[in-house]
């Protein structure tokens, strides 16, 4: 499946179209959004315990298109570069391929680690709210990723809000110990997409210039979410094996992914 | 002997059979031997010579019949002319002392067939009873009055029934030592039951048969309740941590109740913590009632356990015991070291989380020779890796080890971690992986022998998954580790709906001597061992060969609120840790005394090794319930390395508190503190019973008798044989027993007939 580059040429429409499904939302409460869906899933698998990770990929309803919905951008190939990288770094025990798992599936809970993208078109079904708000008071971590502007994250935020409302959402710190539990990460890289990173910039889309790593923390003290907002990961493991794309952002992209599955798998 | 056959005894010969069981036989005719043997040939040829020579058709047998029969009656005669004769040793009157020990203790006070054991006694040994008289006549009388002490006293009037222990062996030997100047005939026990009170009773028997003081019981009190409960056992553990699930074991023993099931219940402070029912088994037997509940306020507490007392019992003192329990708030380090990281290391901590009493620390090797530590107290623990010395590993309580090969540690290392439970004492679980047990290669290494599963490994290599549907075994259910409910049947539904988890390692079987709490189910798989335990040394070790518990706490069966992971989590690391010892362990020799009741206290010292120390100084510190405090020394016991001991009596009601301080070269080893409660314990109540059995031995182990009201009678006679004190030797004829005349008519008349029958008369 395609990046969904380029993204600048269909900016105007998205925004348009974003703050109709924005405000369509925020009228109708907790409803969905119309048009919304899941999309084809691709049948990864049975639910396993073979290895000891899965790098599971949220499908959820959103606004894409084609045959797939938005939570396919750069599935699969983000996925398995991540995961070649990934073992190739740490001694985890993970499955190799991907998988897809739907918020609504009792089996989500067997994945307790969970990676969505393009969340600013996320348009969230009841059933989706309930199962994706049980697997992380249960003990899910969900990192979110490739997402930009304004008015991707109201979107966001407005589903997530939906699925715990009683968590605020915080800026990470950056001694926060997630930056530190591989790699030591300094600083916030904002990673472009593969056409921006090729032609050297710049990094940001739409009016999201400025990244944040962002964190949705129980009352323990627990994350239940980490956001990477206005950074685009996957597309830097996607395409960390094209000699034109800077090897900086996909080097801080493989060590936020590195750290973020050792944080989940162990905090 | 029962009073009709010992009637029938005495009509036919003459005297009680104790006179014959006392009396040596003699023989009083002045005949030479040879005017013996000159009859009884004379005898033989009036019998034979006649029966031989007549004529007829007597049968042979019959001739042998007729001269055999007067035979007999010459033979008798001839006994009876050589004046046959006891002689028995009796007490001269009024020169001998007898002891009267009367049981003064709070069991008296048990009414069995509506009137009072005190009553009775009372009545059979006050100063006009007919026993006392006659042994009067015969005896100066000394009384006694015991409990837990003994004291004279001028009869049975100055009786209490207050006294809360029976010291019987303490009782004989005061009796004892108060009638040693004089001739002392024998000692009369009046009692209900035998010692309660742990004393050497052996010892005082074999004082009483050295000297030949014979011992008489007289036992009051009915052998056997109608219907009677009693808690006659509750065992639990002395020390656990705060939050920890409990198992205590209750046995219980009745009469008449068979059948019947009956609540036992847990009360801390009056309010119920735990209950359990239990059928009652056939009479005889015991029933074993276990009781989990969780243990929350740190300290030493009292926990009482009752049965209610039904409106038809008789004693309802022993339907409760209390037993003393040191609930400790200290926190448990244990180490966790895991190979790879998993989501078994983010769930583990998880349910540890807020945890105030088990720290772990845990060290993830994520890459090759790259860690992340967790919950470290400070920036150097563990950050060399994994322990290189006793002294960093030992510092900790528990040991996990997760998915780690055994070629990551050296020789050395393995050796260490089975020190670290032989030794220390530590608590080992190991988890299941792809690079643990058999997997990881530990099939050739010192853990193999430490670890409570049979460590196969499979000839194909290639990597094994198996699915595993986790059931309880029948030790599982009722252990505190596997306590997942409220109440045993909530807990073992618990586990039935509990999702399955996988393993990586084919484990199927557990050693000698290991307990298995967990498996999987057959109907489902192969019954792989999931859960699995061995003392290996002073320590333990645990199998937990699966590899992601944490889907009960993920999965999508289990409800949000549920607790059942993390109650696994901290119930199965507070029992591993449970019992590790510290440098220094004290215990008495019983949680509950009585005032008055010698309490042994035990400490076991060991250095910052864990090696026995025998040249240490250890001082216990007794602080009694007033806050007074007296520092008694400890002595090493020769027997046992590292171990002191120290006895002291109580005097106060109350809680005792007894600190023990270990010093070595001036040094402080270590220090700890052992608790004991002095109470009334109602000791009376329990096997309050006549205990027919243990009275009855006693009185035949030096030589007595024993009694019961209705044969009392007969005592003050058997008192007087006696080889002890001042005594006379008496002749007592035989000639005349009934038996003999009517043996002689019988034979003469027996004769007669034949005779006739044959005509020959």
């Amino acid at each position: 499946m395609p990046s969904m580059t380029p993204r600048f040429a269909l900016a105007a429409i998205s925004a348009l179209a974003l703050a109709g499904i924005v405000g369509a939302n925020l009228s109708r409460a907790a409803r969905p959004a119309q048009g919304a869906r899941v999309g084809s899933v691709p049948d990864t698998g049975p639910p396993a315990q073979t290895h000891a990770f899965f790098f599971a990929r949220a499908a959820y309803s959103g606004f894409g298109r084609g045959e797939f919905g938005s939570w396919a951008t750069d599935y699969p190939k983000a996925d398995i570069q991540f995961l070649i990288g990934l073992k190739r770094l740490t001694n985890i025990d993970a499955y190799e391929g991907d998988r897809a798992v739907r918020l609504d599936d009792p089996d989500i809970r067997r994945y307790p680690f969970l990676y969505a993208v393009e969340v600013g078109r996320m348009a969230l079904t009841d059933p989706e709210i309930a199962g994706l708000r049980d697997y992380l008071l249960a003990g899910g971590f969900l990192v979110v990723d490739d997402f930009w502007g304004t008015r991707e994250w109201a979107n966001f935020e407005f589903n997530i809000r939906r699925v715990l409302p009683e968590y605020p959402i915080v800026e990470l710190p950056m001694d926060h110990p997630l930056l530190r539990t591989f790699y030591q990460i300094d600083e916030v890289v904002q990673v472009p997409n593969i056409w921006q990173g090729r032609r050297g910039g710049p990094t940001w889309e739409r009016d999201g210039f400025v990244p944040h790593l962002r964190g949705i923390f129980d009352e323990r003290g627990r994350m239940l979410v980490f956001i990477s907002w206005n950074s685009d990961l996957g597309d830097a493991w996607e395409w960390a094996e094209d000699p034109f794309y800077p090897i900086q952002f996909s080097n801080h992209a493989y060590r936020l992914g590195v750290n973020l599955v050792i944080y989940g798998m162990s905090r | 002997m029962s009073s009709v056959a010992e009637t029938v005894f005495r009509l036919l010969f003459k005297y009680r059979p104790v006179v014959f069981e006392r009396g040596e036989l003699a023989f009083g005719a002045p005949w030479p031997a040879w005017v013996l043997v000159v009859a009884g040939i004379v005898a033989l040829a009036l019998a034979a010579v006649p029966y031989a020579l007549t004529r007829g058709d007597l049968r042979r047998m019959d001739r042998v019949v007729l001269a055999s029969l007067r035979l007999g009656a010459f033979a008798l005669l001839a006994f009876c002319l050589s004046r046959p004769m006891l002689v028995v040793a009796t007490v001269v009157p009024q020169q001998n002392f007898l002891g009267v020990l009367l049981d003064d203790s709070r069991s008296m006070q048990i009414a069995d067939d509506g009137r009072t054991r005190g009553a009775v006694l009372a009545e059979l040994f006050g100063s006009e009873a007919a026993v006392v008289r006659a042994l009067g006549e015969k005896f100066k009388l000394r009384f006694f009055r015991f409990s837990e002490m003994v004291e004279r006293v001028n009869g049975p009037e100055e009786l209490e029934f207050t006294g809360r222990r029976t010291d019987l062996g303490n009782a004989l030997d005061g009796a004892r030592r108060a009638l040693s100047g004089v001739p002392l005939a024998g000692l009369v026990v009046v009692t209900d039951g035998a010692e309660n009170a742990g004393g050497a009773l052996d010892e005082t028997v074999l004082r009483l048969q050295a000297d030949g003081v014979p011992l008489h019981l007289v036992g009051l009190g009915k052998e056997r309740f109608a219907k009677e409960l009693e808690v006659t056992r509750v065992e639990a553990p002395r020390d656990v941590l705060a939050g920890s699930s409990v198992a205590v074991d209750v046995t219980l023993t009745h009469t008449g109740m068979s059948g019947e099931r009956v609540t036992v219940s847990v009360e801390d402070a009056g309010r119920i913590v735990g209950t359990s029912e239990v059928e009652l088994p056939r009479e005889g037997e015991t029933a074993t009632a276990r009781v989990h509940f969780t243990v929350e306020e740190p300290g030493a507490r009292t926990f009482r356990v009752v049965v209610p007392k039904r409106p038809d019992e008789l004693i309802g003192e022993n339907n409760s015991r209390e037993m003393l329990m040191v609930v400790n708030d200290r926190r448990e380090r244990i180490l966790y070291f895991e190979g790879e990281p998993r989501f078994e290391v983010k769930f583990l901590r998880r349910a540890l989380d807020g945890d105030e009493q088990v720290h772990v620390v845990t060290l993830l090797r994520t890459a090759e020779n790259k860690y992340l530590r967790l919950d470290v107290e400070d920036s150097t623990e563990v950050a060399g890796g994994f322990p290189k010395t006793r002294q960093e590993l030992f510092a900790y309580r528990g040991l996990i080890l997760g998915s780690i090969e055994a070629s990551f540690f050296t020789h050395d290392q393995l050796r260490m971690i089975a020190d670290f439970v032989s030794q220390r004492g530590g608590g080992l679980l190991v988890l299941g992986g792809r690079q643990a047990y058999a997997e990881g290669g530990y099939g050739e290494t010192p853990l193999a022998d430490v670890l409570p599963v049979v460590l196969d490994g499979r000839a194909d290599s290639s990597r094994f998954y198996a699915d595993v549907q986790v059931e309880l075994t029948p030790f599982g259910r009722s252990h505190p580790i596997t306590q997942l409910g409220t109440t045993p049947a909530a807990s073992e539904e618990r586990w039935r709906t509990l999702p399955a988890l996988s393993t990586v390692n084919p484990i199927t079987r557990v050693k000698p001597g290991a307990s298995t709490l967990l498996r999987g189910r057959e109907d489902v798989g192969d019954p792989f061992v999931v859960l699995a335990y061995q003392r290996y040394g002073r320590g333990r070790a645990v199998a937990f060969p699966v590899q992601d518990s944490w889907l009960w706490q993920m999965h999508a069966d289990i409800p949000l609120e549920d607790q059942s992971h993390e109650r696994f989590w901290q119930q199965l690391l507070r029992w591993l840790v449970s019992e590790v010892r510290d440098h220094v362990t004290v215990v008495t020799s019983t949680d509950r005394a009585e005032r008055g009741q010698a309490v042994t206290v035990t400490a076991q010292v060991v250095d910052s090794g864990y090696v026995e120390r025998n040249g240490a100084e250890v001082v216990a510190t007794i602080v009694d319930p007033t806050g007074a405090a007296r520092d008694v020394p400890m002595e090493w016991i020769v027997e046992r390395d590292g171990e002191y001991v120290v006895s002291f009596t109580p005097t106060r009601d109350g809680r005792h508190e007894i600190h023990v301080t270990a010093r070595e070269r001036g040094v402080t080893a270590g220090t700890a503190t052992a608790y004991l409660d002095v109470a009334d314990l109602n000791s009376e109540f329990y096997g309050a019973h006549m205990r027919r059995g243990a009275l009855e031995r006693l009185a035949e182990a030096t030589g007595g008798r024993f009694y019961t009201p209705p044969t009392l009678g007969t005592l003050p006679e058997d008192v007087s044989f006696t080889e002890s004190g001042a005594t006379v030797r008496e002749e007592r004829s035989l000639w005349d027993m009934p038996i003999v005349f009517l043996l002689l008519v019988g034979l003469i008349g027996a004769e007669w007939a034949l005779r006739r029958k044959r005509g020959l008369a």
